[in-house]
């Protein structure tokens, strides 16, 4: 065990390294740079040659590819990302608030999707076919068809008609003030999550209903258990396999993915980083931003990968 | 010698869309303490379904028992609350299914799955389940019994996970073991030994068996008595040596001959019975063997009654069976 985690471990170097070099080429690709989108954003229509160059010279895009890659990974090695082409400012400082936001605004709407998945999922497939099954689709089903920045919408207006009352608009980080921070962030998490649940609670019922009729709950039966504990010890873990996958994807697709409920609910976030620089051309902080999500979705898949052996001895003892 | 189980007239059901399947049709067999009773058929015949549902573990909703009564020790299982149900299943009677393979649970240790009856029926604590689970997995001839508790049935070849299966179905001590094609997954060497040892246990034991199969080699060495079941009923029954000798039905007499046999002459052609086995959910009125029956006469319109022919205790559902019995002697 503790070998296959090790060499999993270092399986994530080449892994990170491909997604670097791709990265970097792919910005060098598309049209235009962030000179080129400074000077568009300022209304400039005839730009003096020289000028950019310059511009260019001051930020490195003279330099040949190789080199801005060689002194981009150098950096990044000491875990150091530069400065934003845009602002001009340390990116570390640019992403570390946004960052903590993000990655908690994700926990808590994976924790509020599993919440709702798990319970829901078993629950409508031992009462398969009747009306609280039904009920159950029905809400989830609801819940992929809703995009959460209009449920966020919804929820806003909400409390604000019938309360008099909005969550805080500024964000506090938890150590800073956890009511605060709480109150702001719980509505946005249970937009995001109350969707993301929908696949699982799917994925729940069905690997739910497959397990339960497999051969040895049916000993598990004939042996005399009652049906909550033939659910909790013969069924649940084994039905909790699919869902963990769904749910470490989702999860990790939550820190960068959110760009328009993070605008429903003003909140300074990952996504909308990512976008800004991206139409800015920014290419050292759209670099470091892909490095950031892609090393959370590899840690994540690592992650699942460990709950599965945990939860499945095959896996373990392979 | 007691009655321990009676089956008398059982008749389960299943709704599919292409009908109602009436895969039990009024079957009724016993079991006498400490015997063991083999059901006969071939595929699709109702023996496991009429095993399940002594159990009462037919799968609902599409799965009924629609009428008839299962006495054990003289209580009408039929009548008792789910709750008392379950008393009965794993203690009184236990159960060991054909597939070794899928009926252990994959991400729980042997020892949990062995335990757990044990922790339920017995109220035993850990410390003393843990025991006995030793002590079963060493009756049943398991090696290193302490060791492979807390192994996983993938780590357990066939013929082991079907012993273990022998182990957890005799940990409570119960009283009749329902064993449906215990041994049909299982490679031939290894099939002798589980029967070897089935058959050991229950004799030790004082466990009462029903053994579900469609092998007439295991009924012969292992059966004390034999219901030979087609298309949802009982057709014959007697002990094991005279259905052998002296079958009375003809389907029992076309399955002892479509068996191949070492003794015989290589490329000797077998001798199958013609036709397929009637759908389920369209019986022929009467006999519903009629349609493939040699033996075929106007009367089998009529649905034969088991009727004792010969030996005292062997009985047959056909209208032709001193006929029948007249041409195999000769």
């Amino acid at each position: 065990m503790l070998q296959y985690i090790f060499k999993r471990v270092l399986l994530m170097i080449p892994t990170l390294f491909g997604v670097a070099i791709i990265i970097f080429l792919l910005l060098r690709v598309v049209p235009g740079d962030v000179v080129e989108a400074r000077y568009m954003a300022q209304g400039s229509q005839f730009l003096s040659q020289d000028l950019m160059d310059q511009e260019r010279k001051k930020l490195g895009l003279d330099q040949p590819l190789w080199r801005q890659f060689t002194s981009w990974m150098g950096g990044v090695l000491r875990l150091d990302f530069g400065l934003s082409m845009w602002t001009g400012s340390p990116i570390t400082e640019e992403i570390k608030l946004r960052f903590a936001l993000s990655l908690q605004l994700a926990i808590m709407a994976t924790a509020v999707a599993t919440l709702l998945a798990i319970p829901l999922g078993i629950l409508s497939a031992i009462k398969q076919d009747t009306w609280i099954d039904y009920a159950v689709r029905v809400f989830s089903i609801a819940g992929l068809a809703m995009p959460s920045f209009w449920l966020g919408i919804l929820m806003i207006l909400g409390m604000l008609i019938i309360f008099k009352w909005l969550p805080p608009m500024v964000y506090t980080p938890f150590w800073v003030n956890p009511w605060d921070n709480l109150a702001q962030l719980i509505w946005p998490a249970l937009a995001v999550g109350y969707r993301y649940s929908a696949v699982a609670t799917r994925m729940m019922r069905s690997a739910m209903l497959e397990v339960l009729r497999e051969d040895y709950i049916r000993t598990a039966r004939a042996k005399g258990l009652w049906l909550k504990l033939i659910l909790a010890r013969h069924a649940l873990k084994n039905a909790l396999l699919p869902v963990i996958t769904v749910i470490g994807l989702e999860f990790a697709f939550l820190l960068g993915g959110l760009v328009v409920t993070e605008q429903v609910f003003n909140l300074n976030g990952l996504g909308l980083l990512f976008v800004e620089a991206i139409s800015h051309r920014d290419y050292t902080l759209t670099q470091a931003l892909v490095l950031i999500v892609a090393s959370f979705f590899i840690f994540v898949n690592f992650a699942t990968d460990i709950a599965y052996a945990w939860l499945d001895p095959r896996i373990r003892f392979r | 010698m007691a009655k321990l189980l009676q089956v008398e007239n059982l008749q389960t059901q299943f709704l599919t869309s292409a009908g109602v399947v009436r895969a039990v049709d009024g079957v009724s067999y016993d079991v006498d303490e400490g015997e063991t009773v083999a059901l006969v058929g071939e595929s699709g015949c109702g023996k496991s379904v009429s095993a399940l549902s002594i159990m009462r573990l037919v799968a609902e909703p599409a799965g009924r028992i629609v009428g008839g009564r299962i006495l054990f020790q003289g209580r009408d299982l039929l009548g008792l609350s789910e709750e008392e149900m379950r008393d009965v299943r794993g203690r009184d009677i236990a159960m060991v299914f054909q597939e070794p393979m899928t009926s252990l649970n994959p991400v729980l240790t042997i020892g949990r799955q062995l335990t757990e009856g044990l922790e339920i029926h017995l109220g035993m604590q850990i410390e003393a389940a843990r025991a006995r689970a030793v002590e079963l997995l060493g009756m049943v001839g398991i090696p290193d019994p302490a060791r492979r508790l807390t192994q996983y049935p993938h780590q357990f070849s066939g013929g082991m996970r079907q012993r273990m299966m022998v182990a957890m179905a005799l940990a409570c001590n119960p009283k009749l073991i329902l064993a449906d094609e215990p041994t049909t997954a299982l490679d031939v060497t290894i099939q002798a030994q589980i029967l070897e040892l089935m058959q050991d246990l229950s004799r030790r034991l004082g466990v009462a068996m029903l053994i579900i199969t469609h092998n007439l080699g295991v009924v012969a060495r292992y059966a004390d008595r034999v219901n030979v079941m087609y298309a949802g009923r009982v057709i014959e029954r007697g002990t094991a040596g005279e259905i052998y000798a002296n079958p009375r039905h003809p389907y029992t007499l076309g399955l002892l001959r479509s068996v191949p046999r070492l003794d015989e002459p290589i490329r000797a052609k077998l001798d199958p019975i013609e036709g397929q086995p009637p759908d389920l959910t369209r019986l022929p009125p009467g006999c519903a063997f009629a349609p493939r029956c040699a033996y075929r006469v106007d009367r089998c319109a009529e649905v034969p009654a088991l009727t004792a022919v010969g030996a005292p205790g062997h009985l047959s559902a056909c209208w032709e069976a001193e006929r029948l019995a007249k041409e195999v002697a000769a």
